[in-house]
């Protein structure tokens, strides 16, 4: 078992858990992702077919569509979306869908130290990332 | 921040409940981005009107801010929904969806909005002017008022545009200070670009490059339509999440390459390769066509009357759909274009578009269209293939039923 540790900046404040899914593309909550269902639905995306619910969504920031703050905040409230978000770079479209689902978020990581799988401790509200990691 | 009396007492709830949720909901995002202060604004338009993009979640967002008695203080056009709000039931929009949505649009109507449902509001009246701050949704909208008009915005979401129309406010950050709005990437174009599809290939290529940095275009040597501009904003917030870009010599903040770029800038170039590239990597197909879109961003009347031109005495096999705001669709009906649209079998559909409205139930499987954005989401939100070609050649396909590839 390996353990590190990585500094960020909050975005949304909050303490967290889970397993990480980890994209290097950018992510339109309008047109990447379902959210009545919580997977990932944008042809060709390097984590289509994933799921995000209870998930640490990591990916370098959103693009694309300005519906994706509500869509953000619709998948949260169904059930089954992530329960925390890191950036390398938050963009506004993710960042106020995450203010208002209450979403604990940082940005400012170097997402590339990641991998899906990993378990992630995020405590968003000190700019925290605790990465835990299985012996491959 | 620095706030005005005035806008500390709104934080501090002196102008009621609504007032002081949205001005905490824009100092959060100011603290984010350390803005030093708000900016007034005197335009807004908001996304977030589709049901297909609100949900429940969204839904009640907005009617919660209605409830509490809301209002708009500055003039609010309203984003693309997710039905026809005339036609729903002759098209054939699902009821439970529809009913979904005309609840959404009364809560906006409640709040002062401007139902106008279209992405493309600087056709219809939304015209801001260069250096003016304005707080906009719609990702392609942003692009073109940033960039083609000169005035000023972040990407907004439906939850800070409308809080931004309740305040009046947006904290100053992003776009709207000068040192943001030099050029990150030059852009070599070098081919000549003629089509609205040829605009969006090279703004589907750069999105995917620049992310949410600011492209800068050198080689376009000739004015390009304003439709062709439309295309090209659509195309690079789609790939990308590009708010702003310049032409070198064409849009306003971009005299000459020495003005426009910042100290450091990566160069790339545009040629007939990187054309094939996004044309064979990601929109190519040849078979039966089952559906043919127009209209992302919504159509001007200009292209309207060139797709009544196209379709004249003519019959579709394909489904067409021709996608507007409903003001360009009076101007078509009177200009005697509606009848020869509908004539060929083609649809001209108002307020909405196939990326906001419920995917069809038809069963389609094949999509061709002009517009990059459209190819790109169709795909993924409505399960099909697509091909992005150009107009001539989409309406040959819907004459013909099929597509032989590029």
């Amino acid at each position: 078992m390996k353990t590190f540790e990585m500094k960020g900046r909050k975005i949304v404040e909050g303490v967290v858990e889970g397993e990480a899914l980890v994209t290097s593309e950018p992510i339109s909550f309008m047109g990447s992702i379902n959210p009545k269902t919580g997977y990932v639905i944008e042809k060709g995306h390097d984590i289509e077919g994933a799921w995000l619910k209870d998930k640490i969504l990591v990916f370098p920031c959103s693009k694309g569509s300005t519906g994706g703050s509500y869509m953000l905040y619709d998948v949260v409230k169904n059930g089954v979306g992530p329960r925390g978000i890191i950036n390398i770079e938050a963009e506004s479209i993710v960042v106020i869908g995450a203010i208002v689902a209450k979403l604990p978020m940082v940005d400012k990581i170097d997402i590339s130290k990641i991998k899906t799988g990993d378990y992630i401790y995020l405590d968003a509200t000190n700019g925290i990332v605790k990465v835990q990691r299985k012996d491959d | 921040m620095k706030l005005t009396d005035e806008e500390k007492r709104m934080l501090n709830g002196d102008e009621g409940e609504v007032v002081q949720q949205c001005m905490k909901v824009l100092v959060t995002l100011g603290d984010i981005y350390e803005a030093e202060k708000m900016l007034p604004v005197n335009s807004v338009h908001s996304p977030g009107v589709s049901y297909r993009v609100t949900g429940d979640a969204g839904l009640g967002y907005v009617e919660d801010v209605s409830k509490k008695g809301g209002h708009f203080k500055v003039p609010t056009t309203l984003n693309t929904i997710g039905i026809d709000s005339k036609d729903w039931k002759k098209i054939g929009f699902p009821r439970d969806f529809s009913l979904k949505q005309l609840e959404l649009l009364d809560a906006y109507a409640k709040l002062g909005a401007i139902p106008t449902h279209t992405c493309t509001p600087y056709l219809i009246g939304n015209v801001p002017q260069i250096g003016q701050h304005v707080a906009w949704g719609e990702s392609s909208a942003i692009a073109f008022v940033n960039s083609v008009l000169g005035a000023r915005t972040n990407r907004e979401g439906g939850p800070t545009a409308l809080a931004a129309a309740i305040t009046g406010r947006v904290p100053a950050y992003g776009f709207h200070l000068d040192e943001n709005r030099k050029g990150n990437y030059l852009i070599k174009v070098e081919m000549n670009l003629k089509t609205e599809r040829d605009f969006g290939v090279l703004g589907y290529f750069t999105g995917q490059i620049a992310g949410k940095n600011v492209p800068v275009f050198e080689g376009i040597k000739e004015r390009p339509t304003m439709e062709c501009l439309k295309a090209l904003s659509a195309a690079l917030a789609s790939s990308g999440a590009v708010a702003l870009y310049h032409i070198v010599g064409i849009t306003p903040e971009a005299p000459t390459v020495e003005a426009i770029m910042d100290k450091k800038y990566e160069t790339i170039k545009f040629g007939p390769k990187e054309y094939d590239e996004v044309i064979e990597k990601k929109f190519n197909f040849s078979s039966d066509v089952d559906f043919v879109v127009f209209g992302c961003p919504h159509c001007s009347i200009v292209e309207i009357g060139r797709l009544a031109k196209l379709l004249y005495g003519k019959k579709v096999k394909s489904d067409v759909w021709i996608c507007t705001s409903r003001q360009v669709k009076l101007l078509s009906d009177k200009m005697g274009y509606t009848d020869i649209i509908e004539k060929a079998g083609a649809l001209i559909v108002c307020d909405t578009c196939p990326v906001l409205c419920p995917t069809s139930s038809k069963g389609y499987k094949t999509v061709v269209t002009n517009s990059a954005k459209m190819a790109h989401y169709i795909r993924g939100l409505w399960n099909v293939k697509s091909a992005l070609i150009q107009m001539e050649d989409c309406i040959d396909t819907a004459i013909q039923g099929k597509w032989g590839g590029r």
